[in-house]
């Protein structure tokens, strides 16, 4: 494992984005739809700008959004809560703003001096601050995609009204906030518009009384109970189609969701099954322990190339799996990384970092192109 | 079989084949408490040979045994 880089990249100037209306709950299934089309909308604005990517191994520093919904519980607004920030514009390197689709190598050394000026301003705050996710910095063979990181890296937003300002993109205020490139809520992948779809969400809760298994067992619907195999009841509902681990701590487990708001759904509906069985169960602490995510990259890897440049976070042993197990420092997600160009996804507490995990990934593995 | 259908909710990556086979098929509900698994089906075709008998709802109860399982609809 390499010592991570002393400097890791951070933030210069941020792009402030809109925080989307909390007050306003999004139906399900159009969720990602809606942040996909904010997304996509501010991306048309900024089309001229493209921002540096950050090296793999210190991927691009998340985005920060206005303050956090005021009901925490929200988790699919988690992606949204600031990761990191800073707020010194003063010594921002702003060299490469012109003509980004040829400013590769004057991505590398604004990368660098971004690194220096980053880590020396670097600030938590509530601002809704987007990093600047340093230049691109990716395997051998990997093309220009300053291009391709135009579109996932773009994002209008006002730099000085940062806070609790309505979901209303505006136009920059100032040239320099406008270069400021955020990683989206939905990012569009390096100029091809892969999104890591969510397969599962694992989440927990706390129902706050002992339960009685057999009880629970007896009279609910769709509900196994093998206390020598297992000292839990699993039970299963259709909408959304999750499966739930009961524990007799009254501990509970939540799968198979596609969403957060659907896991948290789900663990709901679990917790008053059980309790119109006669127990006073809580809703306590919810929270989402695992995020998995999939999606295809449409070309054939060279998984022994890369497993050879990036021998500290891969590892490959076709005869045990036949996939290459990736796993990135930051964000902390292990990817799954399969010859046919499908990718696998997983260790996410959050759906951003699925998505930074992809973008980083992405430029890399098209250094391993087959043919 | 049954150890390959708990390794899977214990790792929690279960495939729910049960509730594919509740949205697919005719399956209400399913239990299983002392080992005993309950079944209970809707629209369910009895066919045999010689004569074909359509029903609404059955219900299910089965047991593990060296010698039968108990069956009882109604």
């Amino acid at each position: 494992m390499p010592s991570a880089p002393s400097r890791a990249p951070r933030p210069l100037a941020y792009w402030v984005i809109p925080q989307l209306p909390t007050a306003d709950p999004l139906p399900m299934d159009e969720e990602t739809e809606t942040y996909l089309e904010l997304y996509l909308d501010q991306c048309a604005v900024q089309d001229d700008f493209v921002p540096p990517r950050s090296p793999l191994f210190s991927p691009v520093v998340p985005y920060v959004y206005t303050p956090n919904p005021s009901n925490p519980e929200t988790t699919f607004n988690s992606h949204l809560e600031s990761k990191e920030t800073s707020g010194n514009f003063s010594s921002v390197d702003l060299s490469f703003l012109p003509d980004e689709l040829t400013q590769e190598n004057k991505d590398q050394a604004v990368i660098r001096s971004k690194h220096e000026t980053e880590e020396n301003s670097e600030t938590q705050s509530q601002q809704s601050r987007l990093p600047l996710p340093s230049g691109q910095d990716v395997g051998p063979g990997s093309d220009s995609s300053s291009l391709s990181n135009s579109r996932s890296h773009l994002h209008p937003g006002d730099a000085n009204s940062i806070q609790s300002a309505p979901a209303k993109p505006n136009c920059n205020s100032s040239p320099l906030a406008s270069i400021t490139p955020m990683t989206p809520m939905t990012p569009v992948s390096e100029c091809c518009g892969i999104v890591p779809q969510l397969q599962n969400i694992v989440s927990t809760v706390n129902l706050a009384c002992k339960l009685d298994l057999k009880k629970i067992a007896l009279h609910a619907k769709n509900a196994e109970y093998n206390p020598k195999r297992f000292a839990a009841v699993i039970m299963r509902i259709r909408e959304p189609r999750t499966t739930a681990l009961i524990f007799s701590s009254g501990k509970m487990v939540c799968t198979g969701a596609k969403s957060e708001e659907q896991s948290r759904l789900a663990a709901r509906k679990y917790a008053r099954v059980v309790q119109k069985l006669g127990f006073p169960a809580r809703f306590l602490d919810f929270k989402i322990q695992n995020m998995v995510g999939s999606c295809d990259v449409r070309f054939s890897i060279r998984l022994e190339g890369l497993v050879l440049t990036h021998q500290q976070f891969s590892s490959y042993e076709p005869e045990l799996f036949p996939g290459l197990i990736y796993r990135m420092v930051k964000p902390r997600i292990v990817l799954l990384i399969f010859v046919s160009g499908k990718v696998v996804l997983t260790g996410a507490k959050e759906r951003s970092e699925i998505y930074e995990a992809f973008e980083n990934i992405y430029p890399i593995l098209k250094g391993f192109r087959k043919a | 079989m049954a150890y390959q259908l708990y390794r899977n909710t214990t790792l929690g990556n279960s495939l729910q084949e049960s509730l594919d086979e509740l949205i697919q098929g005719s399956l209400n509900t399913y239990r299983f408490c002392d080992n005993v698994w309950t079944f209970v089906l809707n629209d369910v075709e009895f066919r045999e040979v010689t004569e074909l008998i359509k029903v609404d709802k059955v219900k299910i109860v089965a047991c593990d045994g060296k010698n039968t399982g108990s069956n009882t609809t109604e």
